[in-house]
């Protein structure tokens, strides 16, 4: 599910053009919400960067947020720590080291032209960085009263509704003929609500129901279908954080906790070392892998001490249990999607308690953290016995206790974690980014998950969903010679040690990956990809026994980007997939793309369009590509079959504070005549979607 | 286990007849990317590496194949400078006791310019199969390298380009490859360097590697190459005038090779 890759590119283009543009308008401050599309623009590239491994409906809202607000209220370079800093995510480790170190040695920053000085920062990067952080902001708790947190704080109102304009199976089934059937409406809708203070109090609010959900489930749980808020509070005393209700937890390298966002191997080499931001609000709506409940960062000196408590209740399938009469955890369902009656009915079904904590002492150079934590579910998890099921993880409760470090030194970042699930295996992971040269930098991870190693909360980086049963070593490579010229390459070695769904031995393979890209000036960017990656499946010659066999994907991707003039800006992309397995023929996937931005400086409209057309053979030689869309809205489609898409994306700014954007999404094939499957089959050959958005800050 | 290792082994290694000489703990750890370097192992793999030596030096290394005990290969290298020429002699065994390459090798070498490497190789290779018998045979290589910029290396290497063979006897190959690459000095402390490889009637191959000094007596390496996709690391330590180098490599399906080499500059 590598393939978002793609789509980043895109991006990258209108990332120069749109700091072309500020650069020439006003150099390098960042300053207040000029919420012009240029800002979400950046916002959009740096997702597109670092979002690879993510499935194609994985909400980014809570990185997007973390940006806008920074967008909004800089962070002030003079003032700001670590871990500050690595909410930005596309600092590496190694840059925010010597921006640190910069400042302690020299003493504050006193001109943003000072950090050109600083070892691994290109302009790029300051560029990016400017857009989120200046030298002289004020911050923190220092004039804080509850009547100026009224009048100070900022209240933001986003509503956006949704619709696939052709009927789908689901929704024409009559109630009375008692098969599976979608009991809501085709829409989705989404309610955000946020009220900041200043960084420091934070209230959000989500509620969502997808297509074919109810608005108001009278079944089972009644009331919306996805409901999820927090209050979040920071710095107050020793209380670094404090969160109440939906919170995320990031820790070490996700081996042992690890909830929410993660980024996995991209053409952002870097983002392979985990920054982790330890307590986090839940803002997003993706319905797993968040807590509910209490935790808190509290700080002492130089350990900070982080305790939580969550009591969740979680989608699983139910297997009968003929011993004990009971039902027992089938799977554990990540979609959140509530359609039918078979779905309602997991919802919620299982009660997830947790609780534990992570204790950490940091120092200028180094960090060490303990972790442990004990998760109780309310049924029995009972894996079917298939082998590849074997050390998959039965029983009730689950102990895990991890070991994770951080150290700086000179040019060269050294991280790691160590993981013990209790009673059942270990996993390790250890690597470096160095900058070798100002030219060239590194990356380099050993990873080993034992195949018997137990996370619920695991997000280290990973070939399958869960980090365990994989050995790999991972070295990546950068080389910026100078603004014009850029080389990305990682070469990432794996072995399976027990067997996969689908891979009836230990197995193992590859991924290498490639990226030129030459950038003539601050608004004209090429790029040429290439991505190979091997593995191994059963064969589909076996008869009674499976033997495997390897398949080969590969990647071609040349792009475009420039700017016609100071409105327009143009991109093109093409690309090939394809794909062979041993005792098969290749196939191969196409896709090209046109894109035209208008983004002019001054004016409330602004928008995109872009037509795609796509050939490909099958399901295997698909092809991602990241798309815009309307803010805090996400979407990378898979494209396959044969076709023709188009999308329009469009944004209105009626007056400060007040935006609404629409979009309108068309896929029309040349060669079906049903899209989909079950229900969600469209009778006709095109699929088309309406996406309507508004948005009040106060 | 190691039964089961060593068939593997002679499955892969010896009847793919892919077996080739060992370029030292060095170029190895490099990813084999060695067509545009120069020191003392480029006898190994392009002589013409040998050319701006100004002293002579000895080398010797061990590489254990595959972990496997019984299989190693011993390598030996030696230059020195001699008016405008460099010579250059290598000697390498490889096998087990039952099956068993020699290799022998005497290069000369010469700098046309500071910037033009020239040298010219002539092999002995000797194969000793038990209750087979023994064949001999001779071929001859030819390398090039070139300073194309300030800090650009370009090589080119052909070996065994009419096919000589141990004769009608047997099947084994002696390879005839054509390489060539570029190497990159970005700093004092850092090297890049890149190679492409065909060999005749096997598939091509691209590698690349890195060199870098932590402190001048001492750098750590790495590498990959593509086909098969492999994995190398290792370093490096030069104390006065003795070299120390280890390097390892990773087969995805036959595991780790390690070797080292110890080195001396009169």
């Amino acid at each position: 599910m590598n393939f978002k890759l793609s789509s980043r590119i895109t991006l990258v283009f209108v990332l120069c053009l749109s700091i072309g543009y500020s650069q020439t308008k006003k150099p390098v401050k960042t300053g207040n919400a000029n919420y012009s599309q240029n800002a979400d623009a950046i916002v959009e590239y740096i997702i597109e960067s670092v979002a690879e491994n993510l499935g194609e409906d994985f909400d980014y809202t809570e990185m997007v947020d973390r940006l806008n607000y920074y967008r909004k209220h800089p962070i002030n370079l003079n003032k700001t720590s670590k871990e500050q800093l690595q909410e930005l995510v596309f600092l590496n480790q190694v840059q925010i080291n010597a921006l640190l170190n910069h400042i302690q040695k020299n003493g504050k920053l006193i001109n943003v032209l000072e950090l050109q000085g600083i070892t691994g920062f290109d302009l790029e990067t300051i560029k990016n960085l400017l857009y989120f952080a200046s030298i002289n902001q004020p911050t923190g708790f220092e004039n804080f009263s509850i009547k100026n947190m009224f009048a100070r704080g900022n209240g933001d109102l986003l509503v956006r509704y949704q619709r696939g304009l052709e009927p789908q199976k689901g929704y024409q089934i009559p109630e009375s003929s008692k098969a599976s059937r979608y009991l809501g409406t085709p829409d989705r809708v989404f309610t955000r609500f946020r009220f900041n203070y200043n960084n420091n109090v934070q209230l959000s609010v989500n509620v969502e129901k997808d297509a074919g959900e109810q608005y108001w489930a009278t079944t089972g749980k009644k009331g919306p279908d996805f409901v999820s808020g927090s209050l979040y509070l920071k710095d107050i005393r020793a209380f670094k954080k404090i969160v109440i209700g939906d919170f995320a937890l990031q820790f070490g390298q996700g081996l042992t906790m690890w909830s929410g966002l993660s980024f996995g191997k991209g053409a952002d080499i870097f983002t392979v070392a985990r920054q982790d931001l330890g307590l986090r609000s839940y803002t997003s709506v993706n319905e797993f892998s968040f807590f509910r409940g209490f935790a808190t960062q509290i700080n002492m000196g130089r350990f900070d001490f982080t305790p939580f408590i969550s009591s969740i209740n979680i989608d699983a399938s139910a297997v009968f249990n003929p011993i004990s009469q009971t039902e027992d955890i089938g799977s554990i369902q990540q979609s959140g999607l509530h359609r039918t009656q078979s779905e309602l009915n997991g919802k919620g079904r299982v009660n997830q308690f947790i609780y534990g904590g992570n204790l950490q002492y940091k120092t200028k150079r180094l960090a060490i953290g303990v972790i442990g934590y004990q998760s109780a579910y309310s049924e029995k998890f009972a894996p079917n016995d298939a082998p590849y099921s074997k050390y998959d993880f039965t029983g009730k409760q689950l102990s895990n206790v991890g070991i994770h470090y951080n150290y700086n030194i000179k040019n060269t970042y050294f991280y790691g974690e160590a993981a013990h699930s209790v009673g059942y295996g270990f996993a390790f992971v250890n690597g470096f980014i160095s900058s070798l040269s100002p030219v060239v930098s590194v990356v380099a991870f050993h990873r080993n998950y034992q195949k018997n190693y137990q996370s619920y909360f695991n997000q280290a980086i990973s070939e399958n969903t869960f980090a365990k049963n994989e050995e790999g070593f991972y070295t990546g490579l950068q080389i910026k010679p100078s603004k014009k010229f850029e080389l990305i390459s990682y070469f990432d070695m794996f072995k399976f040690p027990w067997l996969k769904f689908g891979v009836d031995a230990p197995s193992g393979g590859f991924d290498v990956f490639s990226q030129f890209a030459y950038m003539p000036n601050k608004v004209t960017r090429f790029s040429l990809r290439y991505r190979i990656r091997d593995k191994e499946q059963n064969s589909p010659l076996s008869t009674n026994i499976n033997f495997l066999e390897p398949y080969r994907r590969q990647n071609f991707r040349l792009e475009a980007q420039y700017q016609v003039n100071k409105s327009f800006t143009l991109r093109n992309r093409i690309e090939v997939m394809a794909f062979k397995e041993e005792s098969d023929i290749q196939r191969y996937g196409f896709m090209a793309y046109q894109d035209v931005n208008y983004n002019p400086l001054s004016s409330k409209f602004s928008g995109n369009v872009r037509l795609t057309m796509f050939q490909t053979e099958g399901f295997d030689t698909r092809i991602y590509a990241y798309e815009s869309d309307v803010l805090y809205g996400f979407s990378i489609p898979a494209y396959q079959n044969q076709g023709i898409r188009f999308y329009i994306n469009g944004r209105y700014t009626l007056r400060r504070g007040v935006d609404f954007w629409i979009r309108y999404a068309l896929t029309q094939y040349s060669n079906l005549t049903t899209i989909g499957s079950g229900l969600d089959e469209i009778n006709g050959n095109q699929k088309s979607e309406i996406k309507l958005q508004a948005r009040i800050q106060f | 286990m190691k039964q089961s290792k060593l068939l593997v082994f002679f499955l892969f290694v010896f009847f793919s007849a892919k077996s080739q000489v060992n370029n030292g703990p060095r170029i190895t750890a490099m990813g084999g990317a060695g067509v545009a370097l120069q020191d003392v192992w480029a006898m190994q793999k392009n002589q013409a590496g040998i050319a701006l030596l100004t002293k002579p030096i000895a080398s010797l290394a061990y590489e254990n194949k595959f972990l496997i005990k019984e299989i190693a290969t011993k390598s030996a290298v030696f230059a020195i400078p001699v008016s405008k020429f460099v010579l250059g002699a290598s000697f390498e065994t490889y096998g087990v006791n039952a099956y068993k390459q020699t290799q022998t090798g005497l290069s000369l070498a010469r700098a046309f310019s500071p910037k033009l490497l020239m040298a010219v190789t002539v092999n002995y290779h000797q194969l000793q199969i038990n209750n087979y018998g023994n064949a001999k045979a001779f071929t001859a290589q030819v390398g090039v390298q070139y300073q194309a910029l300030k800090n650009l290396w370009l090589g080119a290497h052909i070996a065994n380009p009419n096919s000589s063979k141990y004769g009608e006897s047997t099947d084994q190959i002696i390879p005839a490859h054509i390489q060539f690459g570029g190497s990159y000095t970005f700093s004092d402390k850092l090297i890049i360097s890149t190679e492409f490889e065909k060999i005749l009637d096997s598939q091509a191959d691209f590698k690349t590697g890195i060199e870098y000094k932590i402190i001048k007596a001492f750098a750590l390496r790495g590498g990959v190459s593509m086909n098969p996709f492999k994995q190398y690391a290792g370093f490096g330590l030069a104390l006065e005038n003795l070299l120390f180098d280890f390097g390892i490599s990773s087969h995805p399906i036959l595991g780790y090779s390690p070797q080292l080499s110890l080195g001396y500059e009169f």
